[in-house]
């Protein structure tokens, strides 16, 4: 998707870089629950959900995107790993999340949308409106990407 | 008359030995004497407008000393006529501005370039230099407000507030008018007729502006998003579009959990796996070459026979325990991800 507008850049990397991405958390997920699987079917649901979701993170950029790294951050809390962010991104978010406060005045029907835009997007609590347009997009194009990776996965797993 | 002017013009702004004193008071000086040639001659305010701008490119001295003027004579032009002056380099905070008149009366009037682009970008500028520059009667009430520095100018916007409240009545009743245009680097907002030109009001609409552009660009991502109108509809569609997203991440995986026995049993895959793709990253034109383009959404049944001799051959694999099974669901993952 060509962006006309010069001033965001949400570019997304290709489906392999997904592709090789999830395959390889996936196979992580294998190794680490050996054949027997002693799990029942909905914590290998969400360990796959999870694998996924970080899967795609690290294949969207990292820690170059807001989103991306809000959910690596909280994937690493739920495992209890240590978070390797610096402390830069703490100060920020108390700023913004000061200013937001003051432009949540503004338009009051776009900024209701933009709450529920915030609960839905990674890491949207901390940002301005303008700034969650941009991550929104990105993070729909990501997901998206995910999702073609992902069908692709299933439908060949089930012609075979 | 007017190479009078500019020889005039020259000589004393070229000679850096003048005190400020005597600079202002030449300035003074020019305007009284601007005041007479501009009603004489509106026609010739295009070679001014070059004179000035020639000035205004040497240094930022010139620009200020030749900047009130060039203002006073921007704000006596008819109505075709709005000048300001535009220094290409970028650190301007000292906005030129509105002119000031002279001490008693704290009315600034705001002399705006006018672009006819469609950018809203838009700079305020200030004069802190020269405030005995006269008002005009008819003010054209056009704000240039810097969107990068909208921070800056707010605090330094702090001390023009008085000044643009009281002009902000004139400048609700100015009406639009045509101005002619500069070649200068950035982008102006015209005030409309009717709404305040304040600090706050324009930041608000700046930032508003960036919002719609931005949501305009979300517009073109989301499916189906072209019919719903307004702001609040096509917002609600892009929520409803990532909630549909996520829940079709959970919906797949759900499915891949169902089907997880199958690819348990290719463990060796794993490593396979991790062969084809790190050849896919380092030489894609090779693989691509080998295996033919599927289009994304495959519904048809692969012709799995038929490839899989190529792909062993392209990959350097563990040759060990190569299933069926693994096999032809190594290929038929590789094969779905090539589109």
């Amino acid at each position: 998707m060509a962006s006309a507008d010069k001033l965001i850049n949400t570019d997304v990397p290709e489906k392999d870089v997904f592709a090789l991405h999830f395959l390889r958390s996936l196979s992580n997920l294998r190794t680490q629950n050996p054949l027997n699987s002693p799990d029942k079917s909905i914590d290998r649901v969400r360990k796959i959900k999870k694998a996924a979701y970080v899967s795609m993170a690290r294949a969207a950029g990292g820690n170059s995107r807001l989103w991306s790294r809000a959910l690596l951050r909280r994937a690493a809390k739920d495992d209890n790993k240590s978070v390797r962010f610096s402390r830069r991104k703490r100060k920020v978010t108390w700023k913004i999340s000061s200013k937001r406060r003051r432009s949540n005045q503004r338009a009051p029907v776009v900024e209701e949308a933009a709450e529920r835009l915030r609960n839905l997007v990674p890491g949207g609590g901390g940002m301005e409106t303008s700034k969650l347009m941009e991550e929104t997009a990105h993070y729909i194009k990501c997901l998206s990407m995910q999702v073609k990776v992902m069908q692709c996965l299933v439908d060949g797993l089930s012609q075979k | 008359m007017l190479e009078g002017l500019v020889s005039q013009e020259s000589l004393s702004l070229n000679s850096m030995d003048m005190s400020v004193l005597e600079r202002l008071k030449w300035v003074q000086q020019q305007q009284q004497q601007l005041q007479q040639v501009v009603y004489q001659s509106s026609n010739n305010s295009h070679e001014l407008l070059q004179i000035l701008q020639f000035h205004g490119s040497n240094n930022d001295d010139l620009l200020q000393s030749s900047f009130s003027p060039f203002q006073m004579l921007g704000s006596g032009f008819g109505p075709n006529y709005n000048i300001g002056f535009g220094p290409p380099h970028e650190a301007m905070d000292e906005c030129i501005s509105r002119t000031s008149s002279c001490h008693m009366e704290p009315v600034d009037t705001i002399e705006v370039l006018l672009k006819t682009g469609e950018e809203n970008r838009a700079i305020a500028l200030k004069n802190k230099r020269n405030p005995e520059v006269k008002t005009r009667g008819e003010e054209k009430t056009e704000k240039k407000i810097k969107v990068e520095a909208e921070t800056e100018s707010s605090m330094k916007g702090k001390s023009n507030m008085r000044n643009t409240e009281a002009s902000s009545d004139t400048s609700k009743e100015t009406s639009k008018k045509a101005s002619e245009i500069q070649k200068l680097d950035y982008i102006h907002v015209r005030a409309r007729r009717g709404q305040a030109t304040d600090r706050h009001s324009l930041a608000e609409r700046a930032r508003r502006e960036k919002i719609s552009k931005k949501m305009k660009y979300l517009q073109d991502i989301v499916p189906g998003c072209n019919k719903v109108t307004g702001k609040a509809g096509m917002l609600d569609e892009i929520i409803n579009y990532v909630q549909c997203l996520q829940r079709q991440v959970e919906f797949l995986s759900m499915k891949l959990a169902v089907l997880n026995p199958e690819l348990e049993l290719a463990v060796e895959d794993v490593s396979v796996k991790q062969a084809y793709f790190t050849n896919v990253v380092a030489s894609k034109q090779s693989i691509m070459v080998d295996v033919p383009l599927f289009p994304l959404d495959q519904q048809g049944s692969l012709d799995l026979s038929a490839i899989n001799p190529n792909q062993t051959t392209s990959i350097e694999a563990p040759s060990a325990s190569w299933e069926t099974q693994s096999q032809s669901l190594y290929n038929t993952s590789s094969l779905g991800f090539q589109y």
